[in-house]
């Protein structure tokens, strides 16, 4: 049986010296000289191993030691020694804790938290050979914030940590200090140490999470979904141009096509000439984001593009990968820049503005007093309408486009049901939600193999000119078969896949929830 | 999981010594450690203040009976585990004889724990047995503590036989010299002679020193007391010699 550590807390009236004075009177301990360490604990941006249950620290018990905490249980999972501060999962050595965390992270980097400054002074309860049978850790414990200045005490805490073949002993001991009123700690240290800085984990989330109210006049919750909108944009924008990992622009960007959608699809709730300006600043900031974005999607596809080839040829296709790297940088720079210039930065803040001020009426926006659940209704249904007809107009012979017009509708209606899932039951409109993504995942391979078999074709020419050697090109020529291989696949998948997407069962679910056809 | 035994058919030349430091210190760098006390004197175990015990092992210490994981006993220090004595190994070769395999018992017996250690360390019991025999076959390493003498070489080629006549292969086998007296004209004619002849003598030597002695009275690893001494150098080379040749 593994027993997990116990951190307790003080009850009133009796703090660390006081606990010890007492605890001396019954038992007989050696001390350890007190130490102090320094731990930060780690999470993605968007709070990938909170979210997974756990907790990231390094420093716990030695200065280079990276540990997996279960948040739940307080207890160490899993530990593994690191060389560097800890960034992408890909660059922890082998080992367990690296394959966890390839699993959790993904693309994403670790970023510090916040640090701990712990004062640990440990009591070795002994035995009659003054063998050690219970650790008794005091801990007077401080935060820092990562950045800025922030920093403050933390409750002191008592930790008893078992030691393995000694359980009667931790359980007696446990005894001992439940009748000293001392109380198991409820939260991590890491918790604490998150309040004292202000900030909740999970407190960003890349999903859509809005609560709506359904009787609300509808262009007061378009506003509301616009400003999360934008509030998701601008959290992205100071990791974006840092490039700490690809997910932040990619966020950036799908707020930003959100937004867009939103301002065309929440029809008739704003006055078009006002919201016109706007329409063309998003469009903007979609457009000289794309390039860094798309090379983004090229290097982190390339372990499998390369892994896809013949295993005598994979080399060849390394200048390929310099190619990205250096174009890569070169658009992020350029990014930068857009990033930086005033046009991006009054887009934005005339936008929010726009959205907190009281909404002026408008005889153009014949919507924008209607109640929220309505609209949502009648834009939804219509929508579905579209997608059906348009859908299953398509036969095995119809051209390329009217399947990316399809996707741009597909998505179109994902983002409205995402938007307004609030006011719907919970379960029942995940169904509908996963239906079309299973459409749009499919339309969206067929698109973008396409266009990623287009693009290392022109990335080919322009490698062609830099001098590369023909073996990366004969290697990249064979990738651009593959991707058109599978984009036929995905091609002749759709028509089984919108055939089950519009049966009468999903229909029907459809009907229900929205009303309409 | 590597396993590594300390041996020599001789007794008192220095492998619970060894067995003992190297398992701390192998602990100190953070991999996971177990150190087995395979010998009734018990005295790796009294090093660590530990009672010589194992639950419920009357009779049982055969693969597939008995749970090693449940006998394990944390040491004082972090990372460093221990698998008692018990005096029932007095008859431990009696009752391999009478198992299976019984040659490969010990590997059997360790096999649940690969993924719980980085290291195992065997501390052995002087003599040849059936029970050397399992720590060989389990064994990635055999660590060979030596006194520099005439007799120590002797018993060291009685060893090579016995393993080349069992057709153990496959096992890293590093004699180091230890109790090292440099005041002593035959201590150093005999390293001279042997450093010539064995290309897989280890580098490291640990010197006979009193604070290893000293171990008996604090009852824990040289590092752990006297982390400055000589001896607690010797050691951390041998450490670094050992991982070196298991790399
Ligand atoms: N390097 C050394 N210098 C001085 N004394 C030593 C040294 N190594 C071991 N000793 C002492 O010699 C005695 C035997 O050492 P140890 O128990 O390590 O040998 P062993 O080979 O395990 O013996 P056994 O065969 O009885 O198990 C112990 O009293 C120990 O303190
Ligand atoms: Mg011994």
């Amino acid at each position: 049986m593994a027993l997990n550590a116990i951190s307790y807390l003080l009850p009133e009236g009796l703090d660390l010296g006081g606990l010890k004075k007492i605890l001396a009177e019954s038992n007989h301990f050696s001390e350890d000289a007190p130490v102090t360490v320094k731990q930060t604990y780690y999470d993605s941006f968007d709070w990938r191993i909170w979210q997974a249950g756990g907790e990231l620290v390094h420093g716990l018990d030695q200065p280079n030691q990276l540990c997996w905490m279960d948040r739940k249980k307080f207890s160490v999972v899993v530990c593994q020694g690191v060389d560097s501060t800890p960034g992408f999962a890909d660059d922890i050595p082998d080992g367990p804790l690296a394959d966890r965390l390839t699993a959790v992270l993904a693309m994403r980097v670790l970023l510090p938290k916040v640090n701990i400054i712990q004062k640990k002074h440990t009591l070795r309860i002994l035995d009659s050979e003054e063998k050690t049978v219970v650790r008794v850790v005091l801990e007077k414990n401080r935060y820092t914030a990562v950045r800025g200045k922030q920093k403050g005490e933390l409750e002191g805490r008592v930790v008893l940590k078992p030691l393995k073949g000694y359980e009667d002993q931790f359980f007696k001991f446990k005894q001992q200090l439940a009748a000293l009123k001392l109380r198991p700690a409820e939260q991590s240290l890491y918790e604490d140490a998150l309040v004292g800085i202000g900030q909740k984990p999970g407190d960003y989330s890349s999903k859509l999470n809005y609560r709506l109210d359904p009787d609300a006049p509808a262009d007061a919750t378009a506003r509301q979904i616009m400003i999360g909108l934008l509030n998701t944009l601008e959290a992205n924008i100071s990791g974006t141009k840092a490039n700490l990992d690809s997910e932040f622009l990619h966020d950036l960007r799908v707020a930003t096509r959100r937004t867009r959608s939103a301002m065309s699809q929440i029809k008739g709730v704003f006055d078009p000439q006002q919201l016109e300006p706007f329409k063309q600043g998003f469009g903007w900031i979609g457009k000289v984001t794309g390039e860094t974005r798309d090379l983004d999607v090229y290097l982190l596809h390339y372990p499998d593009f390369r892994a896809g080839l013949p295993k005598v040829i994979q080399d060849d296709l390394d200048p390929f990968h310099t190619f990205l790297q250096q174009h890569h940088k070169k658009a992020q720079a350029e990014l930068v820049k857009k990033i930086n210039s005033p046009h991006f930065r009054k887009t934005l803040k005339a936008w929010r503005s726009w959205l907190q001020s009281s909404p002026t009426k408008s005889g153009h926006a014949p919507n924008a007093s209607r109640a929220t659940a309505q609209l949502a209704d009648q834009r939804i249904s219509k929508l579905y309408k579209r997608v059906l007809k348009n859908g299953l107009a398509i036969g095995p012979d119809s051209p390329a486009e009217q399947l990316h017009d399809l996707r741009k509708q597909c998505k179109k209606l994902r983002y409205l049901m995402e938007f307004f899932q609030s006011l719907y039951p919970k379960p029942a409109i995940r169904e509908p939600i996963k239906a079309l993504k299973i459409i749009l995942d499919n339309l969206g391979e067929f698109q973008d193999l396409e266009v990623q078999a287009q693009s290392l074709e022109d990335f080919g020419d322009q490698m062609l000119k830099e001098g590369a050697p023909a073996s990366s090109l004969m290697a990249m020529g064979i990738l651009v078969g593959q991707l058109l291989e599978k984009q036929v696949q995905a091609r002749e998948a759709f028509v089984e896949l919108f055939a089950g997407f519009s049966n009468e069962s999903n229909r029907q679910a459809f009907r229900k929830l929205f009303g309409g056809a | 999981m590597h396993i590594i035994g300390v041996y020599n058919i001789k007794g008192g030349v220095g492998k619970t010594a060894t067995a003992v430091n190297l398992a701390y210190l192998a602990a100190r760098q953070g991999y996971r450690t177990l150190i087995w006390d395979l010998d009734p004197q018990a005295a790796a175990t009294f090093y660590f203040r530990i009672q010589p015990k194992v639950k419920g092992s009357k009779n049982k210490l055969i693969a597939g009976k008995v749970d090693l994981d449940k006998v394990v006993k944390a040491t004082d220090f972090e990372n460093l585990d221990m698998l008692p004595a018990d005096f029932s190994y007095r008859n431990m070769d009696l009752r391999l004889e009478v198992a299976k395999k019984p040659t490969k018992q010990l590997l059997s017996l360790l096999r649940p724990l690969s993924h719980s250690y980085d290291y195992v360390f065997l501390d052995c019991p002087p003599s040849i047995s059936l029970v050397s025999e399992n720590i060989f076959r389990a064994a990635e390493g055999l660590l060979l503590p030596m006194i520099p003498t005439t007799l120590s070489l002797r018993t060291y080629k009685q060893l090579l036989d016995f393993l080349e006549g069992h057709r153990i292969t496959g096992l890293e086998i590093m004699p180091f010299f230890s109790m090292v007296d440099r005041r002593k004209r035959m201590h150093l004619d005999v390293m001279e002679s042997l450093q010539a002849s064995s290309g897989e003598l280890l580098k490291a030597q640990i010197p006979y020193a009193s604070d290893v002695e000293k171990m008996g009275i604090h009852r824990m690893p040289v590092e752990a007391f006297a982390p400055r001494s000589f001896a607690a150098s010797a050691y951390q080379a041998l450490w670094m010699d050992v991982q070196e040749r298991l790399r």
